[in-house]
């Protein structure tokens, strides 16, 4: 179980920050459901990613970007989670309409929104897509510790609070006799429902937030024989529902979250059936957590193979052994495709880069992604890496050979540099990637090369719609062609 | 809006408040409980008055997966700060409210399950579970049969007698009160028409 919670293994984050999501929905999913406020559950999630939609296209960000990409995410989805909250309770307060208007409203103000957004945006439906799915491989280990801190707050203020939350939604004009004023347990309510569904679906998307927050809390009031077994079963069932969908997505190359929002459908009928064959309560709760901890467990121990084999180094394939004790120095690749092949940037970083800004972000190419990814592979081959940003290394002329870039080496550096010339990158209407990227390990002090390898296979990428997520599916078969992996 | 009421609320005494659909009982009972502040002038009570409510049994959801047990329990939570784990205290005295009330046969049965009699018995041992001074009652007979009526009256008559409680009841059942009642205030059009003991 712990190559599972090794840096090493490529879906660790995916899987604990979408657990993590799962988990929390799951313990909010349970008020949300008993206090009839699924509709907002539907809502919120929406008007979060409208919120998150509007800020990427403000600042160009998109789903799978960095540090500060998530940071600029969080505080929107957040931003606009509680604006639409304090909307929703104010509304319902002034005025003698029902909730559901106001929350009806929401949802189609905030989906029309969440569209327009999108359609001004210059990643257009890709960025839709990559929006409704959530980037559960975008995770990042700071969202990790993130997920991990709220869920524990949200764990403790309800162990803490767990009498009055009880009273206050049960009975509130009951609990206002034994002196707990209702008011104020509902705004710790709103408070826990608003933040988990703005975390949430800043990393999994509105999809998964609504499906967990309503399908594991669902099944389990179905088959609870008390409210702290429905909290256990709900959390086991989220917990069964997002490793089964993972696993499901990850063999069959389908989106993970809907996958997971399918396995928690699966888990809500399996309750109803068993609740429809008369089974009683505490033999349907015992059956279901029996058949989460199994699929759980088995899901589990296949995630671990898979983190072993991923733990593993990966054959040199044809890369010279003799460089192993080198640091090697990637440069920057050039483009010889003819395309510009940049990746989309955001509104306000094209009008400051027309506005002539120095501050305006540099343009991010796909050679630039390459780069990157080439560096993790050789990292994954034993190599130790240098890699070597684009503002240290002068531009390759066209038809200039590529060991010519061994003079681009950085100051005072003596080892092998690695560098790389794209001559074709292009997608076919059936998924296809067709590449041709050649490489060459060159001595950076004689200029003699000491290794060439190409690309040329084409890659199929049938699932992929952002440019994030056709380099990380397209990376690995890349380079294991180029380096000679067969 | 009820106008010009003037009452005063005396240990000891079982008081019904009778009156037809819309005459101003449940409103005069709320603003007894404190939800409802006077518009002109003012109600006055002892800040430590404890004070046990059974609303009207349709106001509760029966979605909650708890037990008559689990239901009867919350009133036990009165003095019970968060961080505190309910103990034998509470788990004696929510027993005791159960038997009192005679629901300890249906105690371990989910509350939705349980008729309108059975829950009613729940709610007065929760209201009983808060050790309360006063007991108000809001329609505690509404929607129930003769038989199951006349045992809640009965034991609201007992709790008066064994536990020296004060009880005000909504009802518009008068037939069931005869004999019962100690006090009877008669609403009608906002204003209390009729203020007579028995």
């Amino acid at each position: 179980m712990s190559e599972l919670f090794s840096a090493d293994f490529l879906f660790r984050n995916a899987i604990l920050g979408g657990l993590g999501v799962a988990l929390l929905c799951s313990l909010l999913g349970i008020y949300l459901v008993l206090r009839r406020l699924v509709l907002i559950g539907v809502a919120l999630p929406q008007a979060s990613a409208a919120g998150i939609a509007a800020v990427f296209w403000l600042t160009g960000h998109g789903h799978a970007g960095g540090a500060d990409t998530h940071l600029i995410a969080l505080a929107a989805s957040l931003g606009a989670t509680f604006t639409a909250l304090g909307l929703l309770v104010a509304g319902q307060r002034r005025a003698r309409s029902p909730a559901e208007w106001g929350v009806g409203a929401l949802f189609a103000i905030s989906s029309a929104a969440t569209i327009l957004f999108v359609a001004i945006n210059p990643k257009g439906d890709i960025e839709m897509a990559g929006l409704l799915r959530g980037e559960l491989l975008a995770i990042t280990d700071g969202d990790l510790r993130l997920v991990a801190g709220v869920l524990l707050a949200v764990g403790s203020l309800f162990f803490l609070f767990r009498r009055d939350l009880l009273l206050t939604s049960f009975d509130p004009e009951f609990s206002r006799t034994l002196g707990r004023e209702p008011v104020r347990y509902d705004l710790l309510l709103y408070l826990l429902i608003g933040g988990g569904i703005a975390l949430g679906v800043m990393m999994t998307g509105p999809l998964v937030v609504f499906g967990f927050l309503v399908l594991p809390a669902l099944a389990a009031l179905r088959v609870a024989p008390g409210l702290v077994a429905a909290f256990c079963i709900s959390a086991a069932v989220a917990a069964l529902s997002f490793l089964g969908g993972f696993w499901i997505s990850y063999q069959a190359d389908l989106p993970a979250g809907p996958a997971c929002v399918a396995v928690a459908g699966a888990c809500w009928a399996a309750s109803s059936f068993l609740m429809r064959l008369r089974v009683r309560r505490g033999a349907a709760a015992l059956l279901l957590l029996l058949a989460a901890l199994g699929l759980t467990q088995g899901c589990a121990s296949r995630f671990e193979a898979a983190a072993q084999r991923a733990a593993s180094p990966l054959p040199r394939g044809t890369l010279p052994e003799s460089l192993l004790p080198h640091p090697i120095a990637v440069l920057p690749f050039s483009n010889a495709t003819g395309q510009s092949l940049t990746i989309p940037q955001g509104f306000l970083d094209d009008v400051a880069r027309a506005m002539g800004s120095q501050t305006a972000q540099r343009r991010y190419t796909v050679p630039d992604a390459l780069q990157q990814r080439a560096a993790f592979e050789l990292e994954r081959r034993g190599y130790q890496v240098v890699v070597v940003p684009v503002e240290q290394k002068r531009t390759l002329l066209a038809g200039e050979p590529l060991a010519a870039a061994g003079a681009g080496a950085p100051a005072g550096f003596t080892g092998p540099v690695l560098a790389g010339k794209l001559r074709r990158f292009t997608l076919t209407g059936s998924g296809l990637l067709l590449v041709q990227l050649d490489l060459a390990l060159i001595d950076s002090q004689s200029q003699d090369v000491l290794w060439s390898g190409a690309a040329q296979r084409p890659v199929p990428i049938p699932s992929a719609l952002t440019w994030q997520e056709i380099l990380l599916d397209a990376g690995a078969p890349i380079f294991a062609d180029a380096f000679g992996n067969r | 809006m009820v106008r010009g009421a003037s009452l005063v609320v005396r240990p000891d005494e079982l008081v019904a408040l009778i009156g037809s659909n819309g005459s101003g009982k449940t409103t005069l009972l709320r603003g007894l409980l404190g939800f409802l502040p006077p518009l002109a002038g003012r109600v006055e009570r002892r800040p430590d008055l404890r004070i046990g409510y059974v609303p009207q049994r349709e106001t509760l959801d029966p979605l909650y997966p708890l037990s008559a047990y689990q239901v009867a329990r919350t009133g036990s939570w009165r003095d019970l700060p968060c961080w505190r784990l309910a103990g034998a205290r509470e788990r004696t005295r929510t027993r005791a409210a159960l038997e009192a009330c005679q629901a300890g046969d249906f105690a371990s049965r989910r509350y939705s399950e349980l008729s309108g009699g059975q829950r009613q018995r729940v709610l007065l041992a929760r209201a009983l579970a808060t050790d309360p001074e006063l007991l108000l009652l809001d329609e505690p007979t509404a929607g129930i049969d003769p038989e199951a009526e006349r045992g809640i009256l009965d034991l609201l008559r007992k709790l008066r007698e064994t536990q020296g409680l004060s009880i005000w009841m909504v009802t518009h059942h008068v037939h069931a009160l005869a004999g019962r009642a100690d006090r009877t205030l008669v609403v009608s059009e906002g204003r209390v028409r009729l203020d007579a003991a028995a």
